[in-house]
């Protein structure tokens, strides 16, 4: 079906949108590292992107100031570098929540009507 | 680095090689903190996806690799957007002119306001370059300056100016080679602070 296909190549543009905001949500529950956040995102919003590509981004945030990353090295297993959130970045989430909650309200009321 | 994530099969152990061989060639063009930082980054993310995927009964742990590789994506995907943001923010902060044009033509793309931020930038560069220029002719030619004219206006000329006066034709070449200096390392610095807020 034509639709399928739009929607297909709609969705993963859709969801590859929402990421920076996703990661500073769950951020904001606590520092985290880039496997386990790849998981948690897969786990919580079913959103299916290349694992690779929240690098970019996180390195993005960080050169934003939204979140800072630390090195641990822990006795068992490799290596893994920590992001937090910084104080910047929650007053970006605050806003990003705001406005997210605003457009989703709009969308809502739309699709409600129509 | 290999120490860090120990692989037990012999297989995997080659895929893993290979991987990292990879990895290292495509990092090779950023300089060593970040290429390391990088490139342990991914090697990690890769361990931890292969060790859960090989702690599934059915899996083994080259199969778990193979698997992790692909779930982490192209390489295209996560390594060259790494590369080209870290790469013009860092040369175009060092004034490096290529890096500066590329910073200048993709913050011209982002909306109205960065394509007006952009233009003012592009005029500032054409002036510092102008006036380097003009002051390095200044030593050759010293009626290359500025000239004040009678009826108050300024003007940046390369001939004597009638009813003008040249401003500092001693001091001309020197005060204009390093203003231009400073200023082409300020505008650089303003834009690699405008590149790193690029969306």
């Amino acid at each position: 079906m034509e639709s399928d296909k739009i929607i297909e190549r709609w969705v993963p543009q859709f969801r590859k949108g929402l990421l920076e905001f996703i990661i500073l949500l769950r951020l904001q529950q606590g520092s985290t590292y880039g496997y386990e956040l790849a998981i948690q995102i897969k786990d919580v919003t079913s959103i299916e992107v290349a694992e690779g590509t929240l690098y970019p981004l996180l390195n993005r945030l960080k050169r934003d100031g939204l979140v800072i990353s630390e090195w641990q090295t822990a006795e068992v297993g490799s290596p893994r570098k920590y992001y937090e959130i910084t104080h910047l970045g929650l007053e970006t989430l605050a806003k990003m929540k705001n406005t997210w909650t605003k457009t989703h309200n709009s969308i809502l009321n739309m699709v409600m009507q129509s | 680095m290999n120490n860090m994530f120990p692989i037990q099969s012999k297989t995997a152990q080659q895929i893993w090689n290979n991987f990292d061989r990879e990895l290292i060639h495509k990092l090779k063009l950023l300089p060593e903190e970040e290429r390391t930082d990088i490139r342990l980054e991914i090697l990690s993310h890769l361990y931890e996806s292969t060790m859960d995927g090989a702690s599934e009964e059915t899996s083994t742990e080259d199969v778990s690799l193979i698997n992790a590789i692909e779930k982490l994506g192209s390489p295209e995907e996560y390594i060259e957007p790494l590369i080209a943001d870290i790469l013009i923010y860092q040369k175009a902060s060092k004034g490096h002119p290529v890096a500066i044009l590329q910073g200048l033509k993709s913050s011209a793309k982002k909306g109205f306001f960065h394509t007006l931020a952009t233009l003012i930038l592009g005029m500032g560069y054409f002036w510092v370059i102008m006036i380097f220029i003009m002051s390095v002719m200044h030593i050759i030619n010293p009626e290359i300056g500025i000239w004040y004219h009678d009826t108050g206006a300024i003007s940046l000329s390369f001939e004597a100016q009638p009813n003008a006066t040249q401003w500092q034709p001693e001091w001309f070449s020197l005060i204009g080679i390093f203003v231009s200096c400073l200023a082409y390392w300020g505008l650089s610095k303003v834009l690699s602070f405008f590149i790193a807020k690029l969306k």
